[in-house]
């Protein structure tokens, strides 16, 4: 039975100066790829978190280190990027060193506001489960990156729970550095906030990398939740698969973005990106954006795009077996939503995550 | 027991009237036919029966048992005892076949105060009659309908029937797409749900689903209404004559 270490920030939640000037530079709606996501509009001085280190908490199994680090990965002058460097502290390094399995996951915790930079690095051959919790206090701001480096061989199971309140703003940005044959199954399941952004960003760097990037949105009120992915793939062999299913109701707003760049080296890539939503009611929106660039010529690429309302036939048919109307749509929509978790291996951890979808329909 | 008044339905936002005066009574205990030409309508006054949004009741009323079923909404009429056994079955994906009837089973029980159906004697129950009406044990895990062919999607009305056990059953064109060992099968199931506390209303377009299922009376249903009754032999004269004598 592994032992789980418990690392800790010593100085978390101390405020720094946040200077406004900079809420210029925060990614508006005039910025592509921020469209349907303006962080600006949203950042207010008085918000929690926007000068301070995120209390972060990282519980690891036994043969994981953590340590703490000024070495800054992946490199770029984005705002959020900048903001994090200067007010994060260090860098949390975590190791998984090469052949490591265990039972027991990493866990990331206290990503409740503030920034956060953290580098996962996941050895030659190693299995490893990785669960982060984002459940941002009210009124906070979380900016965190996590960058990621597959070596060959090495699989990374993520599971992402986006619990956030409906004042929270939050921007996680994930780079996965994938080397040969190594594998990321990334599993997400989000409620929104007043404006969250999920993006990952991934790169094949070597051939016969393997991703399925699943994730399920359910949006209510006037909550917001933007779910960005590029992968990027340089090399022959490639297996993406990515299905993210939606719910919008109320006056909530769900965004989709999803980019696959198959560069002219990456032959004989197959790659399937789908996004299917239903709107629940006439005041919500869901933008969606997928993109295919394709380089190489001897590839199976394919996208698809659905956006419905629950099947009224199917409705009736429930209700005449006395199944109640509002029994049968979160049914239906239950049914629509969990098959993004059917490749979610951990049986535990996906009838927990389907537990709080369950919740979020009988609401 | 099933008493219908001068019912008139219209679709369309209630533009377009399909029926316009049809009255009928089934009696407990009683198998009726209604047969007729296409377009008379014979759906839309099994769609009206069990609550369908689109199908605009515009005059008449529906009791059941002296209740009066248009105030019903479809769950509300379920727990009544009212089933359609449906001409176009639907597929729902993602819900097993098992969790739907159980869940369908247990809602209509607590909407009439009894107590729900705990889940080994559902299954025991099930098992049972998925092998008295032939149907392979995997179908019952499988999505309720999904990948079914048209036989095995009727003949899972015939299975959610026996399962729920209705008080009065509809049956909208059960016999299309059937052959005969799935006729034979679908037939027999319904005779043994014949019972004298039990109603039904069997529409068909064919006579042929009645040389099985032999009907206590049988309906002409054209222009918007009963045009003709008769005995079980009716359906068999309306078979070599066709409807012609009750073109309007």
């Amino acid at each position: 039975m592994s032992r789980l270490s418990l690392w800790t920030p010593a100085s978390a939640g101390v405020d720094g100066i946040f200077d406004m000037a900079l809420v210029n530079k925060f990614p508006t709606r005039r910025d592509e790829a921020w469209k349907w996501t303006d962080v600006s509009r949203v950042v207010a001085d008085d918000m929690r978190g926007l000068s301070a280190a995120a209390p972060v908490q990282i519980f690891v199994p036994e043969g994981v280190t953590v340590t703490r680090t000024d070495v800054i990965t992946a490199a770029n002058d984005a705002t959020l990027y900048t903001l994090a460097s200067e007010h994060a502290g260090q860098v949390w390094a975590i190791d998984v060193p090469a052949g490591f399995t265990s039972e027991n996951p990493i866990q990331i915790e206290g990503l409740t506001y503030g920034h956060a930079q953290i580098s996962l690095n996941v050895g030659k051959g190693a299995r490893i489960q990785l669960v982060e919790h984002y459940d941002g206090q009210a009124g906070a701001f979380v900016n965190s990156h996590l960058n990621v480096k597959l070596a060959e061989d090495a699989v990374l199971d993520r599971v992402i729970v986006q619990t956030d309140t409906d004042t929270t703003v939050r921007a996680a940005t994930t780079h996965v550095t994938a080397w040969a044959s190594s594998e990321l199954l990334q599993h997400t399941l989000a409620f929104g906030g007043k404006l969250s952004r999920l993006e990952t960003r991934m790169a094949g760097m070597g051939q016969g990398v393997k991703a399925t990037i699943n994730a399920a949105y359910l949006l209510d009120g006037t909550r917001h939740c933007d779910m960005t992915s590029y992968v990027d793939l340089a090399c022959p062999d490639g297996h993406i698969r990515q299905s993210v299913k939606g719910v919008a109701t109320d006056k909530a707003r769900g965004v989709f973005q999803g980019k696959f760049h198959v560069r002219r080296p990456a032959q004989h890539t197959d790659a399937r990106m789908r996004h299917d939503c239903m709107m629940l009611s006439d005041t919500s929106e869901i933008r969606s954006k997928p993109e295919l660039e394709i380089y190489a010529d001897d590839v199976v690429c394919e996208h698809g795009n659905t956006i419905g309302a629950l099947d009224e036939s199917a409705l009736f048919y429930m209700r005449q077996r006395g199944i109640p109307l509002a029994q049968s749509r979160a049914m239906l929509t239950e049914a629509f939503l969990a098959s993004v978790f059917d490749t979610l291996e951990d049986e535990v951890m996906r009838e927990s995550l389907l537990s709080k979808l369950r919740g979020w329909l009988a609401r | 027991m099933l008493k219908i008044k001068n019912l008139h339905v219209a679709v369309d936002d209630g533009q377009k009237p399909i029926l316009t005066g049809l009255s009928l009574e089934v009696p407990k205990g009683e198998v009726h036919a209604i047969m007729g030409p296409n377009g008379a309508g014979k759906s839309t006054l099994s769609y009206a029966l069990t609550g369908r949004e689109g199908y605009d009741v515009t005059d008449g009323t529906v009791t059941l048992d002296g209740e009066d079923l248009l105030e019903m909404d479809p769950e509300e009429r379920a727990a009544a005892g009212v089933f359609l056994s449906f001409q176009y079955p639907l597929e729902i994906p993602g819900v097993p076949t098992m969790t739907f009837l159980k869940t369908a089973l247990n809602a209509q029980r607590r909407a009439r105060g009894e107590e729900e159906m705990k889940a080994p004697e559902f299954l025991k129950k099930a098992r049972a009659l998925a092998a008295e009406l032939k149907m392979k044990p995997e179908m019952l895990k499988r999505p309720l309908n999904v990948g079914f062919s048209g036989g095995e999607k009727k003949r899972m009305e015939i299975f959610q029937m026996m399962m729920l056990e209705p008080s009065f059953i509809v049956m909208d064109e059960t016999d299309s797409g059937l052959d005969v060992d799935a006729l034979r099968i679908v037939a027999d199931g319904v005779n043994k749900l014949r019972s004298p506390d039990r109603g039904m209303l069997i529409i068909t377009h064919y006579q042929r689903l009645l040389d099985y299922i032999v009907p206590d009376r049988v309906h002409v249903l054209a222009n918007g209404g009963i045009a003709a009754s008769g005995d079980a032999e009716f359906a068999k004269t309306l078979e070599k004559e066709g409807y012609d004598a009750y073109a309007a």
